[in-house]
This record gives structure tokens, C-alpha cells and sequence, in this order.
């Protein structure tokens, strides 16, 4: 049957009609599928995180193990004043006090600017580790006067302190009888190193 | 749903109902006269938007069956068309029904039945009436083209039937072969008694019979034909008597409201009779077959497309929601899925939360404190304190009483010295692990200058002692350098130097 143009004007009304149920179909089906992306988007998240839930809770047993191994440990940075800021004056005074203690001839020491060391990715903040040179040079009427002094710091905390360097020798001055002459001369480099926890509780 | 009206056309007068799905109303009655016709175009101008479809019931309907090679599409149109041509002088209603296949020996041919009025003018000016006013035709049946139809409605399958009513235009007896129809025809009748009438269609039947035999419509020596005869109001009881089976024919009556209930017609005006049945059947389950034009039943036609065009886009719109649908229920299902999850994720993070309640209190987190402790281990490994050392070098020299000092080194070695080291061979991973180096720096005393031997020896047992407790040595200066890399040089004859030999011993160790 060929149609005439009045009968193909008749059909447009039809075709407009189908055409747009055949877009509220497309439409329907459009968003049916946007939405089950949606839900599918939301189940893969949910099961992730129920996943990554139920593994720390299967670890806990071991979590609980490690947390009491290393609390001590932490506890004990804290109370010797190696987890938190510098004391640089508490550095000065242990020096100062050492000396004296020791009566030590001559002692003069240069702390360095602090310089990072290593940080790590905690959970909720990093754990940085700064380290602090500090030079110091001593007069020593005997060797063992260095080791008293490095024990001496050691023992007065306020940060770790690793030696990196030391060097002894003889000052070759001649003994008298009336003054204490220094025999031995020693340089040191020691790392002061401290802690700053950004997710300490304050 | 579109109004349908159906005209039921006789001879003597047209009758024009709106059919409905269970009922039919009485529209308009038109005289077979002009002043009949021109009611008729009246009424057609007030019927926009109406389904007419005729169904006549007249006297002089021609059938006859003819044989036709087995063809399909345009080209069984174009043969039946010429067949139609040769056998009637108006073509206008005539049409040909399929009575089925039969195998020839050479070629397998189809059994055609042509059918026509004999005399179409009586229904030309009422169908040019339709075709000016421009309303959709659906179709022109005869009352015999339903036939078959009603039928299969009233439970009749007999592979030979003779379906019988009293209709308003007549007698109407159909014969139908396998539910198909094969003829008809229409006897008029007067008002007589429900026995007079019985009798008549009783006569009747036998002589259609006969008719059909001659014809070699119907085997002569067949079994009984069924004849289904639809009683009138109140007749039943009176057809079954008078119409008594035989050898030959075999009547069973159907009451005029059980046929009714068959069809699902539950209303009918007054006063209309048998061709209710066929008028609600025209409306309602039209045959394929039908009389009028392709051109008359244009509007029909485009109707349908119309019709046709907005179901196809509705059906593509019911797909798409069932599948949006089935997606819907997917999501649904999904999002159950996922919230069971969330609370699954919950729970745990809950029982994780309950369970490190109970740790000791820290004030910091978890990660964090692992973290700060790890670290500072590490840290602290790689770390050394120079008291072991000088304990070391200690010990080794209250064996070698000789030996003096002048200096001594310790150190954590830089990443240059680590290198040089590992290419020394100290079995040292200068990437991976710290190294300590000891150097010591002295003189030999009580020995001879000149006895360069017992100079060498010393200061390699000397070297070889401290090389113990962890310690290897990497590298040794002696007095007099015996080594193929150094400057061997001497100062003989000169006299001897008070100055004690030196050397230098340089240690190293791998920390933990």
C-alpha cells in the first residue's frame, strides 16, 4: 500500500507518539542501568571495607600481642623525653652538669641544626625522626673520662644518642706537677636523635 | 476502545448496531430505499472516528470451487484475481477462500472456493456511501463467510456440518467441510409456527443435501451430516421433535440463548433474531476473508498502521520497563546486598573497637605506635657505642706491651667508606648493613729500626690479635710497607733514627 503525503501527515502523529515512548523506554532503561552501576559501585566498596574489617579483626590476637611488646618501649621513649620536642637546654644543662660532675679539664660542644632523619606513614599521623649533631671536644686526663662522658649523656636522656664518631689522641703536652695537664684529646660526633608522633594524643 | 458498528444488510430492510464486547445495540434501521440510503449518509457524517463493518445475508451468493496451481504472494493474488475475472462480470465483491491443498500427480495444486453476490448493486450505493464519507471499513462479510466462525464458537467440529438459523433475512444454511466453508444459501421464510417451521427446515435440509450430493459436494454414500440447527426463543422442544435423525442426516438443536451464551452476547435488543450471532461475530472475530477492495477499506487500513505504529512503540516502551524493571529488582537486590555488608563491616569494626578497649591504654594509636617503636629499633640497631671497641683494643694492647698508641679513631662509617670496605672483600653489604671502623694509629718500641723483619712480624701479630672478637682488619700500615701495591724505601748507612717505627691498623665490624 503506497501512501499519500495526507496520509503520511496522519502517521505523524503515531510515529512522534512512538518515538517518544520508544525514548522513555531508552530512558527507563538508562537509568535502571545507572543505578544498578550505582548499587554495584557501592557493593564492591562495602565488601572491601567489611573485607579489610574482618582481616584486622582475624589479626587482632597478634595486634594485641605486638601492642603490649611495644608499649613498654614506647612508654619508655616518653619518659626519657625521646618521643615529644627538643630540650636543647636540657641538652645544655646535662653537659654542663656532666662536666662538673666529672670534673672534667675542658669540654665545648656545638649542636647542629636539627635535621630529618626518616619518616613513616603511621595511621592517623606519620612518626618523623630528627637528628641533632652535636661536636664536642674534650680534654681528658684518661681515656676512660670519654666513656664516663658518653655514658654520663647517655644516662641524662632528653633524646637517643648515637655516637657516630670519635677520635683520641695524645696532646704530646708535658706533664707538671703544679697544674692537671690534659693528656688525651678527643673529638666526638653524636646524633641526638628525638621522636614527634603527629598522631600523639595531645 | 473505537466504537464498531456493523450494518446487517438484507433485502428488504438494513439494520446498523454498535456492537460491544458482550452486547449489541440497535443504532439506526434503514430502508433498502433511497430515502434509506440517504438517512444512511446522514448518519455516516456524525460517525467520525467509527469501525463500520457490513454483513450481508442475501439471497444469490454465488460459491464455486475451482483448482488453482500451488502459488504464494503476488502471484497467487494475480491468479485468483483472473479466476474471480473469468467467473464474475463484477468483481467488486467477490472473493476466494482456501479449502486446502491438494497433491495432484504432477503438481500439487490448492482448492479455492470463489464466492460472490450474484447481484451487487443492491450493495454498491450503500459501500459508495461509506467510501465517500471516508469512515474505516473494516471489512464486508457474507453471513456464510462467519460461518465457519460460528461454529467453532458453538463447540461444532464435525468434519461435515450443516449449521442452520432463522434469521431476519431467512432460512440460512451453511455447509462446511473441516470447519471450512464450501456453501450456503438462504430460503425465505414467513411467520409460522415453531412445528411448521421445524417441518420446513427439515425439507429444506434434505433438499440442500441432495443439492450437495448432485453437486459432489458431499459423498454419496458419506456417513450422517451433522446438522446444527440454532432453535428460536421457545421452539427448541418443538424442533426436536420434528426433526428426527436419519441415515442421512443427523439434526441436533442448539436453543437460540444457549448459542447466545456460547458467543458471550448478553445483551441484544428486542426483537432481533439468528443474525445477532453473526452480526456479534462480524464485530468481534471477523473472518480474514471478506468481500471489500483494498482501496475501500483504506482508511481501515491506515487506522491500523496508526494503531499498529503507537503498539509497536508501546511494546518497545513494556520492554524497556520490564528490563528496567528486572534492573530495578537487580538494584534492589544489590543495594540489600551491599547494606548487609556495611553491616557486616560495621559489626567488625564495632568487635575491633570493644576488643582494643581492653589493650593497655596508649597515647597514641595502634599504627603509630608500631611505627614509632619499628623505627626506632632500627634506628637503634644501626647505632653502635665506641666502649666495646676501646675495650677491645684494651685488651690486645696488655698483650703487646711494645705497642703505644698515639691515636684512635672510631667511627660509624659513611656510605663511601661502606663501599670501600665491600670492595675490600669484608664480606660487607654496603647497601644493607652498618659498618664500625676502628683505626689506630702508634708506634712499635723496643725494637730495633733496622730489624725491619722482626718490626713486620710484630705489627702483623700485633694487627692479627686485634683482628678477633668480631673485628677484621681492613687495612694495615706497617713500618716498612713489604706490600707489591707500596714504596718499599730504606736509609742505610746513615746512622739509626731515635725515632720509634709507626703504624697504623685499621679494623672494621658489621653491627647486628
Amino acid at each position: 500500500m503506497t501512501l499519500s503525503r495526507e496520509e503520511w501527515k496522519r502517521l505523524l502523529g503515531p510515529i512522534g507518539l512512538a518515538a517518544a515512548l520508544l525514548a522513555c523506554g531508552v530512558a527507563l532503561l538508562y537509568a535502571g542501568g545507572e543505578s544498578l552501576a550505582s548499587a554495584r559501585r557501592q557493593f564492591s566498596a562495602a565488601q572491601a571495607e567489611r573485607r579489610q574489617n574482618s582481616e584486622r579483626l582475624e589479626r587482632i590476637a597478634e595486634e594485641e600481642r605486638e601492642v603490649k611488646e611495644k608499649i613498654d618501649v614506647y612508654r619508655r621513649l616518653r619518659q626519657l623525653n625521646i618521643l615529644g620536642e627538643e630540650r636543647r637546654l636540657e641538652w645544655a644543662d646535662a653537659v654542663g652538669r656532666i662536666r662538673a660532675q666529672r670534673e672534667l679539664l675542658d669540654l665545648r660542644y656545638m649542636v647542629d641544626r636539627q635535621r630529618l632523619l626518616s619518616s613513616v606513614q603511621g595511621k592517623p599521623g606519620k612518626v618523623d625522626f630528627y637528628a641533632s649533631t652535636m661536636k664536642v671536644e674534650l680534654a681528658l686526663l684518661h681515656e676512660e673520662d670519654l666513656l664516663r662522658f658518653l655514658a654520663d649523656l647517655r644516662e641524662s636522656g632528653n633524646a637517643f644518642y648515637a655516637v657516630r664518631k670519635c677520635a683520641m689522641s695524645r696532646t704530646g703536652q708535658a706533664l707538671t706537677g703544679a697544674t692537671m695537664t690534659p693528656r688525651l684529646r678527643a673529638e666526638c660526633d653524636v646524633d641526638l636523635v628525638t621522636i614527634m608522633d603527629r598522631g600523639a594524643k595531645k | 476502545m473505537p466504537v464498531r458498528q456493523v450494518l446487517y444488510f438484507t433485502t428488504e430492510e438494513h439494520l446498523l448496531f454498535r456492537a460491544e464486547r458482550q452486547g449489541l445495540d440497535l443504532v439506526a434501521k434503514f430502508s433498502s430505499d433511497e430515502a434509506g440510503l440517504a438517512a444512511f449518509r446522514e448518519h455516516l457524517r456524525s460517525a467520525r472516528g467509527v469501525l463500520f463493518a457490513v454483513v450481508a445475508d442475501l439471497a444469490g451468493e454465488d460459491f464455486h470451487e475451482e483448482q488453482i496451481p500451488y502459488v504464494r504472494g503476488a502471484d497467487r493474488e494475480a491468479l485468483l484475481g483472473r479466476r474471480l475475472a473469468q467467473r464474475y462480470r463484477d468483481t467488486r465483491l467477490a472473493a476466494a477462500l482456501s479449502l486446502g491443498t491438494v497433491a495432484a500427480a504432477e503438481r500439487r495444486n490448492e482448492r479455492v472456493l470463489l464466492a460472490s453476490f450474484t447481484n451487487t448493486q443492491l450493495l454498491a450505493p450503500w459501500l459508495d456511501a461509506l467510501q465517500e464519507a471516508g469512515v474505516r471499513l473494516a471489512g464486508v462479510y457474507s453471513a456464510p463467510l462467519i460461518a465457519p466462525a460460528l461454529a467453532a464458537a458453538l463447540g461444532a467440529r464435525q468434519e461435515r456440518l450443516l449449521i442452520v438459523s432463522a434469521n431476519r433475512a431467512g432460512l440460512r444454511q451453511c455447509y462446511l467441510e473441516r470447519g471450512r466453508l464450501r456453501f450456503a444459501r438462504l430460503e425465505r421464510t414467513v411467520d409460522v409456527a415453531p412445528q411448521a417451521l421445524a417441518g420446513f427446515i427439515r425439507s429444506e435440509t434434505q433438499r440442500l443435501v441432495q443439492y450437495l450430493v448432485t453437486l459432489r459436494a458431499l459423498p454419496r454414500d458419506a456417513s450422517p451430516v451433522q446438522v446444527l440447527v440454532i432453535a428460536p426463543p421457545a421452539a427448541r422442544s418443538a424442533f426436536e421433535q420434528a426433526l428426527h435423525s436419519d441415515a442421512r442426516l443427523l439434526f441436533r438443536t442448539l436453543d437460540y440463548s444457549e448459542a447466545l451464551h456460547a458467543l458471550r452476547l448478553r445483551r441484544l435488543p428486542p426483537g432481533i433474531a439468528a443474525e445477532a450471532l453473526y452480526v456479534h461475530l462480524a464485530a468481534r472475530k471477523p473472518p480474514r476473508v471478506q468481500f471489500a477492495t483494498r482501496e475501500e477499506r483504506r482508511p481501515y487500513l491506515l487506522w491500523q498502521l496508526q494503531r499498529g505504529i503507537v503498539a509497536a512503540g508501546t511494546a518497545a516502551l513494556c520492554a524497556c520497563a520490564l528490563i528496567a524493571g528486572a534492573r530495578a529488582l537487580e538494584t534492589m537486590d544489590v543495594r540489600d546486598q551491599a547494606a548487609d555488608e556495611m553491616q557486616r563491616a560495621r559489626a567488625a569494626a564495632e568487635e575491633y573497637a570493644r576488643i582494643t578497649a581492653t589493650f593497655p591504654i596508649t597515647e597514641t594509636s595502634t599504627d603509630n605506635l608500631k611505627a614509632t617503636v619499628v623505627e626506632f629499633r632500627r634506628i637503634a640497631e644501626r647505632s653502635a657505642q665506641p666502649e666495646r671497641a676501646f675495650v677491645h683494643v684494651s685488651r690486645v694492647l696488655q698483650r703487646y706491651p711494645q705497642f703505644e698508641l698515639d691515636s684512635l679513631r672510631w667511627n660509624v662509617a659513611t656510605a663511601g667508606e661502606q663501599r670501600e670496605a665491600a670492595l675490600k672483600g669484608l664480606s660487607l653489604d654496603a647497601q644493607a648493613e652498618a659498618l664500625v671502623l676502628v683505626e689506630l694509629s702508634g708506634r712499635v718500641n723496643a725494637t730495633q729500626r733496622s730489624d725491619y723483619r722482626g718490626l713486620t712480624a710484630q705489627v702483623q701479630q700485633f694487627a692479627a690479635a686485634l683482628a678477633s672478637d668480631g673485628y677484621q682488619l681492613a687495612r694495615t700500615q706497617l713500618p716498612f710497607d713489604v706490600t707489591p701495591e707500596g714504596v718499599l724505601s730504606g736509609d742505610i748507612g746513615a746512622g739509626d733514627s731515635n725515632e720509634a717505627p709507626r703504624f697504623t691498623v685499621l679494623l672494621a665490624r658489621r653491627l647486628p
